[in-house]
């Protein structure tokens, strides 16, 4: 199903590079199996698969969450560490609920990872005042997280991913706890920071429309564990308009694409719910 | 002009108001002060019956009222208050310390629970008076053995509480820190810390307020000094009035004590949640 098309991709083809991946939480049942992946550098790739197939678990992985079992992860040629505290890639992540500490400011949150990432003193308030401007929340620097609106509060979870200037930004499911009106501003706002900041981008879905409006490429995982099954090349020009029938008619046919596969084919009828 | 009084609000905090005519007041505040107004006659009248039914063993609220007003403009009074308030003070402090690092502790690591939980459990079932008992045997009735069984029997207490505290903190908070880096001092002092305040001020002021009754226990059983030793020197007067009187302004400063340390304190650390 791997369809050509236009690619922003010129810079290192495996900046992400992800080989023989296996995770398992509990030592038994796998989460991640076997799962190979490459990323270009300033690409946009979005992962989509079924609820509960090990979507987040991969970008747990990739930011060493969790430790994998087998495989190889590295991010610009470096492995990526896990735990505290140690030195590795930096990573950005938005998470699906905004994560931020609400005993601090919003200036207070980015400045709290921005140290952690080493930045000095003098150039934090700098960093800080620069990515709330470009999320267009300014007007929040003072303001404590819980006084913020869940579009918000998502704003600045992804200007504290942007701040540390990752190597990798991952998202996971970041609007999909937002209402469709927000969730659709903020969808255009991303498209048009990642083509400003040509930062290299993994955006985990289920949202088989979300993925073709943001992504260059969409890798299609398995129902679980997760494997990718199917890498898909959007062809769409940018800006999008998430109305496009180009982007409709792509979905309907990932959708037939996917229906077997994800268990809700005609082979797959009588199973559903075993 | 008008009636202004010191105020105790009900997260302990002090402030003078000027006093609301009754007829003024209206809504929830008016059935609170008409439910304590009431409480109080109720609970007076029920002192006075107690007085007339003992044939004076009992003291009535006039002998204790005017034994109240001896000891409030007695030197001594105040100078073994202060003896016992310095002993609580190294009590409390000392059994908050030990109880909220263990406690914390206990929450971050499972071998550290594996091994303290049973201890901690077996401590908490043990009657303080043992406590005490062990240590007067042990150490003699020096002043330091008094302090040392109130430290052993709190702690098991404030370990508890924060406990439960940090068990029940964000995971998700967790893994933000790790995905970010965050140093483990970072991420004790700025994530672990806040989240666990609520329960550290329940661990403090559980610990205050038992730290001075079983002080003042400990100083009747074995001190000669304090006012725990004081009521129990007027017990053996047989002056029950004084030995009311001298519990009574004890209570106040301890309140006042609480509200002008604790409600501050509360308010700073709780204060994003409003």
């Amino acid at each position: 199903m791997a369809r050509k098309g236009r690619s922003s991709v010129s810079a290192a083809a495996d900046y992400i590079r992800i080989a023989g991946l296996h995770v398992s939480y509990d030592g038994v049942t796998p989460a991640v199996s076997d799962l190979d992946m490459t990323v270009a550098e300033g690409d946009f790739v979005a992962v989509l698969g079924p609820s509960g197939c090990g979507k987040s678990t991969l970008l747990h992985a990739i930011s060493g969450v969790v430790k994998p079992q087998a495989g190889l992860i590295e991010v610009a040629g470096q492995p990526v560490g896990t735990g505290r505290g140690e030195h590795s890639v930096p990573i950005g992540y938005v998470f699906q609920d905004h994560r931020l500490l609400p005993w601090r400011t919003v200036a207070q949150n980015l400045a709290i990872v921005l140290r952690a990432s080493g930045v000095s003193d003098d150039e934090i308030d700098g960093r800080i005042d620069r990515y709330l401007d470009m999320l267009h929340i300014s007007d929040f620097r003072d303001t404590w997280p819980l006084r913020l609106s869940g579009g918000q509060r998502q704003r600045v979870s992804i200007a504290r991913a942007l701040a540390v200037q990752p190597a990798v930004v991952l998202m996971d499911e970041p609007f999909s706890t937002l209402d469709e009106v927000t969730a659709r501003i903020m969808r255009q706002q991303l498209a048009e920071l990642w083509q400003e900041s040509g930062q290299t981008l993994v955006f985990v879905t289920h949202s088989i429309r979300e993925a073709l409006f943001l992504a260059n490429r969409i890798f299609i995982l398995t129902r679980g564990p997760a494997r990718v099954f199917d890498v898909v090349q959007v062809s769409v020009a940018r800006p999008r308009r998430y109305e496009d029938p180009a982007l409709t008619e792509l979905e309907a046919q990932i959708v037939e694409h996917v229906m077997d596969q994800w268990g809700y084919g005609p082979s797959s009828a009588g199973t559903e719910g075993t | 002009m008008g009636l202004w009084a010191v105020v105790c609000g009900d997260r302990g905090h002090v402030t003078v108001e000027r006093l609301t005519p009754l007829r003024q007041i209206t809504g929830e505040r008016r059935q609170r002060i008409q439910a304590f107004v009431v409480a109080s006659l109720l609970a007076l009248a029920v002192w006075q019956m107690m007085t007339f039914i003992s044939g004076g063993w009992v003291p009535s609220l006039w002998r204790i009222f005017k034994a109240l007003g001896a000891d409030a403009t007695t030197a001594n009074t105040y100078a073994e208050m202060w003896i016992t308030l310095r002993r609580i003070f190294i009590t409390f402090a000392a059994a908050t310390a030990i109880g909220v690092g263990l406690g914390v502790a206990m929450g971050l690591s499972r071998r550290v629970t594996v091994f303290f939980r049973p201890i901690v459990v077996m401590a908490l079932a043990v009657p303080d008076i043992v406590y005490i008992i062990v240590a007067i045997l042990v150490l003699g009735t020096d002043e330091s053995s008094g302090l040392i069984a109130m430290v052993l029997a709190l702690v098991p207490f404030v370990v508890n509480i924060v406990i439960g505290g940090v068990g029940a903190r964000d995971p998700g908070l967790d893994e933000m820190s790790s995905v970010y880096r965050l140093q483990r001092l970072r991420y004790l002092v700025d994530v672990v810390a806040w989240q666990v305040s609520p329960a550290l001020m329940a661990a403090t002021r559980t610990c205050f307020a038992f730290s001075w009754k079983l002080i003042v226990l400990v100083e009747a059983l074995s001190q000669p000094r304090g006012i725990g030793a004081q009521i129990y020197y007027s017990f053996r007067l047989l002056r029950p009035d004084h030995m009311i009187a001298q519990a009574i302004l004890f209570i106040m400063v301890l309140r006042l004590i609480e509200a002008i340390t604790f409600g501050p304190l509360e308010r700073k650390l709780l204060g994003w949640m409003q």
